[in-house]
């Protein structure tokens, strides 16, 4: 893991950042097909409304990696957060059966993520004090209670019929829905990486290693612990809200009992799997859930093709929840980086470093299950 | 006015009296020593003023302020920094990072501007990394920037927590046995560091120290402890004659009048006074 390797910086010469300015073009080039993928593919009709739901996955992903990969602690009511900022958005534009209204489409947004974000506040206010297995605990209370409560009151679910909320006319495909959703994950990208590269994110990832060290240094470890769960709330929330236009309208049913904690599960697996604090690992590993989630076309089609229709139409509930299950598997025992380790060297390329499959300071993700970063 | 006065400093856990009564004083400058056997008090004394544990009775000021209440990251913030006896620093971090993560308190922006990520955020980033990039030179750390602490040897991570110590721009410094895990030269060098560190940056210093040379080397005062209770202070020769610090160190019997004191039976104890 620690190949003895002087900076970049320090050995590259004149001649050599002039060739690293000429690899900015390879890299271009090489990353053209990938642009081009996540824009033109989902405009194939049968793939756009799949596509969106993989943005709300990648956003929901986003959200676990500030709590679980920066803050180092756990939630598996993570469910609750989407789902409130969904019913949130919904309850304030309920649109009946015309389309929304484009400002208080964004209002609505807005105010999924601060509801999102306030509730999360709220069960970082108990986190403060407890940890590891009865964190997970409490949040996985928190997460079903809260919505089997909340969610089902019949003035917030619109009489168990369903709060309508039909997409504003300027996004109203599912192409241009999903083109919404992409610029929204671009947002929660942008945040992840401004908490990232400051005080904010060194503030958490120290608290998560050391709370006595990250106190010495002059971190309010309760505020900040405060932080990273409103953060990763109102991401949470911003996710449900795209998510409540995603399927036109807020049902409950998509976030209680069984379906919810299904959900809830899956968060917590696709952060594991796609390796913890590592951003990149995580949306990958985001995009590859939804696309096997139980209303992926995708799995439908290669069932199809391989003649297994049937079995999986009956099973396909299960079956996300079993590839879910040896991935993590696999994750835990035999790369503990998760598939941001795998993708690690690429994403190193693509940042201006020399490719290298030897990562010369070891690797975020790898340092971060070694830190014991997972009270769990 | 004292940099940092303790006064009548008491801590119990259960029935255990840790400190008993510490009355203790840095002035401006200083480089002051705080020595004991193992079990002495001295850690928990450090962890009563820098705020990880509330004293049972007493206060400690800091530059004339009552400030015995104040939670750990608010003295981080006026000023005080510590180090650990076993490498206080964040793992997983690179050791840039961890500079950077050293200087939290002078980012001079607040939680939700670093999140906004506005281009006086980037700016101040900037300006916090090529500080970071001073303080490896300065110590002689360059060539580990990129890497992780992991990879880093004891005596370096030693040197490393020193630099993130000063990375904050402390007032008032509280070293816990920085000398640990060094040899006899680095040791030596070290002391030559803390010397030149206050001269060149006016770091006032209170440090746990039982490598003796070194203490009598870079101390202008030196309190003993032993079994929470102040056993001697002075400057450092005449402590380290001192009949009751060289009984509590070394074991044997103290002179007559003095012999209330216990001995302690403890050879590590034994074995770095005499190292």
């Amino acid at each position: 893991m620690s190949v003895s390797t002087p900076p970049v910086a320090a050995t590259l010469g004149l001649r050599d950042q002039a060739r690293s300015q000429r690899r900015v073009g390879v890299r271009v080039v090489a990353a053209l097909p990938l642009v081009a993928l996540v824009l033109l593919l989902p405009a194939h009709n049968g793939y756009a409304s799949i596509s969106a739901y993989a943005a709300i996955f990648v956003m929901v992903g986003l959200s676990m990696n500030v709590l679980t990969g920066y803050t180092g602690q756990i939630s598996l009511g993570h469910q609750a957060f989407v789902g409130l900022g969904a019913l949130t958005t919904a309850n304030l534009i309920n649109t009946g059966t015309t389309a929304a209204d484009p400002f208080m489409f964004a209002v609505g947004m807005v105010m999924s993520a601060a509801a999102s974000g306030a509730a999360a506040l709220l069960l970082g206010a108990v986190a403060l004090r407890i940890r590891g297995l009865y964190l997970a605990l409490v949040t996985l209370v928190f997460g079903s209670v809260f919505a089997d409560a909340i969610f089902t009151l019949p003035s917030l679910n619109g009489e168990d019929a369903g709060v309508k909320a039909y997409r504003p006319t300027f996004i109203s495909s599912d192409y241009r829905f999903y083109l919404f959703a992409l610029a929204m994950v671009a947002v929660c990208f942008y945040v992840d990486i401004c908490v990232r590269r400051t005080k904010i994110g060194r503030g958490l990832v120290a608290l998560r290693d050391n709370e006595l060290v990250a106190s010495a240094f002059g971190v309010n470890v309760l505020g900040y612990k405060l932080l990273g769960f409103t953060i990763s709330g109102a991401i949470a929330g911003l996710a449900g809200g795209v998510f409540a236009f995603w399927t036109q309208q807020f049902s409950d049913k998509d976030f209680t009992a069984a379906a919810g904690f299904n959900m809830a599960l899956t968060f917590v697996v696709m952060v594991v799997v796609g390796g913890l604090a590592n951003r990149v690992g995580v949306m990958a590993a985001a995009v590859f859930f939804a696309l096997v989630s139980p209303i992926s076309p995708l799995m439908a089609a290669i069932a199809q093709h391989t003649g297994w229709l049937n079995f999986y139409t009956d099973h396909k509930f299960y079956i996300s929840n079993l590839i879910g299950a040896v991935l993590l598997l696999q994750t835990v025992i035999l790369n503990p980086g998760g598939l941001g380790q795998v993708l690690r060297p690429f994403a190193r390329w693509f940042a201006g470093h020399p490719f290298s499959l030897h990562d010369p300071d070891g690797g975020s993700g790898v340092g971060a299950m070694e830190g014991s970063s997972v009270r769990a | 006015m004292s940099v940092l006065e303790v006064r009548d400093l008491t801590i119990r856990f259960g029935g255990l009296t840790a400190i008993d009564g510490l009355n203790l004083k840095v002035d401006e400058w200083e480089i002051v020593g705080l020595m004991g056997p193992n079990g002495a008090g001295k850690t928990t004394a450090f962890n009563c003023i820098t705020g990880f544990y509330k004293p049972s009775h007493g206060q400690v000021f800091y530059k004339g302020d009552d400030v015995t209440k104040l939670p750990p990251h608010r003295k981080a913030a006026l000023g005080i920094g510590r180090t650990f006896q076993n490498v206080g620093m964040v793992k997983s971090e690179t050791v840039l990072e961890n500079l950077l993560t050293a200087q939290h308190t002078k980012t001079g922006y607040g939680a939700l501007q670093g999140i906004a990520g506005s281009g006086a955020v980037r700016a101040r980033e900037k300006e916090l990394a090529s500080r970071a990039e001073a303080i490896l030179e300065l110590l002689g750390l360059g060539e580990f920037r990129d890497r992780r602490l992991g990879a880093l040897s004891y005596g370096t991570l030693k040197l490393l927590e020193l630099g993130c110590a000063l990375a904050s721009d402390p007032d008032l410094l509280l070293l816990d046995e920085p000398s640990s895990g060094m040899g006899p030269e680095e040791s030596h060098q070290l002391g030559d560091r803390l010397l030149a560190l206050r001269k060149e940056l006016g770091v006032t210093m209170l440090l746990i120290e039982h490598h003796v040379p070194l203490v009598t080397a870079v101390c202008d005062y030196v309190y003993v402890l032993n079994f929470g209770k102040l056993l001697a202070e002075g400057d450092p020769d005449h402590v380290r004659n001192h009949p009751e610090v060289v009984a509590a160190y070394l074991g044997g019997e103290a002179p007559e009048e003095l012999a209330e004191t216990e001995v302690p039976d403890d050879q590590q104890a034994l074995a770095e006074a005499t190292s």
